[in-house]
């Protein structure tokens, strides 16, 4: 028996409709449901479900909680990435270096990446604690009587939020960074030494042109999950004080989940996938311009 | 344009994701369950599980009810459990039968017809008139009169203070405001403060509404003088350095740490002192309960009560042994199965006075409490997390300078009158 060419065409799409089922209900179908919601105005513990239009929208920008989040994720987002490229760069040039126990740091290096952001945050929020937390004994072991409770404070609170993120995620984009580092060839910067390029020359001219698409392609998953974080704030400060840690993600998680305003929730969700495609939009357009 | 789709598709999927769970029927994934459903009769849902005693406990009730109980440990995170709760009831999802839910659950859910009336069944008339009545009517019955829940214990948000302290400072008793701020002044200094307490946005409205009440004051109007008073009051002791700022950050587990280590000389606590006793402090020449100060002038004291409830979930397909379970909770059998394996104090007062030994310590105080205070549930509205969280934010500005007490109460009545809507 022969099977025709025309049938052929149907065998992948046969294959694949497993997936594709799947996909339809565990994907395509909550953010179907999502867009739905977020025009109708959805509180389950009153038992209102009334459709309003684009109203939850127009809420979002009169609503002062939604504005303190929108004003912090920008800031985590933007001062995260700046410090997870600087320092995440030369994290990555350090590995990269040759000196004994390299291995060993490479290995250890990745630990906090591994610990999960709720571990995390609930070990920073008694790190950061004025009588308890290790980061004001170890400040104390150089100032005797400092005395301040890093999570009262909005900007303080803010700074250890960011802290935390960095100290986790950095050495994993470093190490992404690194793998595009040993790609470069030793020969090129030997050409370069020979024709006089100091450290600082070779940096600039070589090494920096040559991981930047690598840089930036990190750059796209690494702030999608910066606008996504929740579980850090969740556990760390609770979006206090205040509102002023509630990132946008959280003040999400809170409207569905904690005060069940399911439709309202959905809307933010749906400006944030708004943000997070024009995100990626952009960017892509930037790494073809680059690659051109 | 395949890398700009999948990109586009990527970046819904997460934030999108994030909802997915909204319609979910089947819940209670990750939770530790001790087996087959199928094999039970019933499954609880319980916030005990970590208590060292709990298989003792539930021992004691599968053999005195003749029920194969399915286990299922709520979360230890407030608002986890509290998303838990709601996402089970609010689905209709009849994986569990009974809930241990606290007073902001139960303000919350009580009329929203996912928990089944027990009037008839297990809070009959003779039952029920062995519980707190106040508390009854204003945590846990319905708005057509039903009663949606036994109290699994008594609870009170009891004064503490630390006898270390009182006795170093020369003290003998704080038994009016003049006391107490005689007190304040007295205790505070040297990284030392005469009052303590857990001021994290969603844990401080216990105590706002607390010295509310002292100042006889009323939770739901703002436009009280009293209510200015007692936040005004709160304000003076943190900029007299009377009582931390820092403790906006602090959650009980923050706080007690900190009683334990003398940093308070008084503090507004739950629970019968377990976290104390853990530590070797607790004791009449340690930390210990003491009557409310009489704020008012007239004698009048304030206190409020709270307990976790046994509720049935409307959605149960097995209400005959649920109710069976709940008969025996409401019993005095269940009751004292549970002072003695969680220390938890009878919710019944003929219960206690039975079971509860003359050498608890707690005996006399809670006794003391019952009859001198007036004894309320607290202030809840069915928005309640929201309501809690919104007045612990603006309360935290207050304290933190960033409005004036003014506005604080101004801003109080917005919310009181936004969220009773």
């Amino acid at each position: 028996m022969t099977i025709s060419k025309k049938s052929m065409k149907w065998i992948p799409w046969i294959l694949i409709l497993p997936v594709v089922i799947i996909r339809g209900f565990t994907t395509l179908y909550p953010i179907i449901v999502t867009l739905k919601n977020s025009l109708f105005d959805i509180k389950v513990l009153s038992g209102v479900n009334e459709f309003v239009g684009l109203a939850n929208y127009v809420n979002v920008f009169k609503d002062p909680k939604v504005q303190t989040s929108i004003s912090f994720t920008v800031i985590f987002v933007v001062v995260s990435m700046v410090f997870h490229v600087v320092l995440g760069v030369i994290l990555a040039l350090i590995l990269n270096m040759k000196f004994k126990g390299r291995r060993f740091l490479r290995t250890i290096v990745l630990i906090p990446w591994a610990m999960p952001a709720v571990v995390i945050g609930m070990a920073a929020k008694w790190g950061f604690n004025n009588d308890y937390g290790l980061v004001n004994d170890f400040i104390r072991r150089f100032v005797s009587d400092f005395q301040y409770n890093w999570l009262i404070n909005t900007s303080s609170a803010r700074a250890a939020v960011i802290a935390m993120d960095l100290w986790k995620d950095l050495p994993f984009f470093a190490i992404l960074v690194l793998s595009g580092l040993q790609f470069i060839s030793g020969d090129i910067y030997e050409a370069a030494k020979v024709d006089g390029a100091n450290g600082v020359q070779s940096f600039f001219r070589i090494t920096l042109p040559l991981i930047l698409k690598n840089v930036i392609t990190l750059c796209i998953p690494f702030t999608l999950w910066r606008l996504t974080t929740f579980d850090l704030v969740y556990a760390m400060t609770s979006g206090g004080p205040g509102e002023d840690t509630s990132l946008i993600a959280y003040r999400i998680t809170t409207e569905a989940f904690t005060n069940l305003n399911v439709g309202y929730a959905s809307t933010l969700a749906v400006m944030l996938f708004l943000v997070m495609a024009v995100f990626s939009f952009i960017n892509i357009k930037f790494m073809n311009k680059l690659a051109d | 344009m395949k890398k700009k789709l999948v990109s586009v598709l990527l970046a819904g999927v997460m934030a999108v994701g994030m909802l997915a769970g909204c319609g979910s029927s089947k819940g209670s994934e990750g939770e530790e369950s001790t087996g087959k459903s199928e094999d039970y009769d019933l499954t609880l849902y319980s916030i005990n599980t970590t208590d060292p005693d709990f298989d003792d406990w539930l021992k004691n009730v599968e053999d005195a009810t003749g029920l194969n109980i399915n286990v299922i440990a709520a979360p230890t995170d407030s608002d986890t459990r509290q998303q838990k709760v709601t996402t089970i009831l609010s689905t209709g999802d009849d994986s569990v039968d009974i809930i241990e839910i606290n007073d902001e659950m139960s303000a919350a859910f009580k009329n929203s017809g996912w928990l089944e009336g027990l009037n008839d069944t297990v809070m009959t008339e003779d039952v029920r008139s062995q519980f707190a009545q106040g508390y009854l009517e204003d945590m846990i019955t319905d708005k057509d009169g039903n009663i949606v829940g036994v109290p699994g214990y008594s609870g009170y948000l009891a004064f503490w203070v630390n006898q270390e302290i009182m006795d170093e400072v020369g003290i003998t008793e704080i038994d009016t405001k003049e006391d107490f701020m005689k007190y304040m002044e007295a205790a505070s200094g040297d990284g030392r403060y005469g009052y303590g307490g857990s001021w994290e946005k969603t844990y401080v409205f216990n105590e706002i509404a607390q010295f509310v009440n002292m100042f006889g004051g009323d939770y739901f109007d703002w436009t009280k003088a009293e209510n200015k008073e007692a936040i005004q009051f709160l304000k003076d002791m943190v900029d007299n350095n009377q009582t931390p700022i820092d403790q906006i950050a602090d959650k009980y587990e923050q706080m007690n740490p900190k009683a334990n280590d003398g940093k308070y000389g008084s503090f507004f606590m739950w629970g019968l002192g377990t976290d104390y006793e853990k530590a070797g402090m607790l004791g009449e020449d340690k930390i210990h309960m003491a009557m409310v100060p009489d704020f008012s002038g007239k004698g009048e004291r304030a206190i409020f009560t709270d307990s976790w409830s046994y509720v049935l979930n409307s959605a149960s397909k097995n209400k005959e042994a649920a109710i069976k379970f709940l008969q025996y909770m409401a019993d005095e059998g269940g009751m004292e199965a549970s002072y003695k394996a969680f220390d938890r104090y009878p919710a019944r007062a003929d219960v206690a006075e039975k079971v509860v030994p003359d050498t608890d310590p707690a005996k006399e105080m809670y006794s003391r409490y019952a009859s001198e205070c007036n004894v309320s549930g607290r202030p809840m509205l069915p928005q309640t997390m929201e309501f809690i969280t919104d007045m612990g934010t603006i309360f935290q500005s207050c304290m933190k300078d960033e409005i004036s007490v003014d506005e604080f109460c101004e801003k109080a009545q917005g919310l009181v009158e936004k969220y009773s809507e």
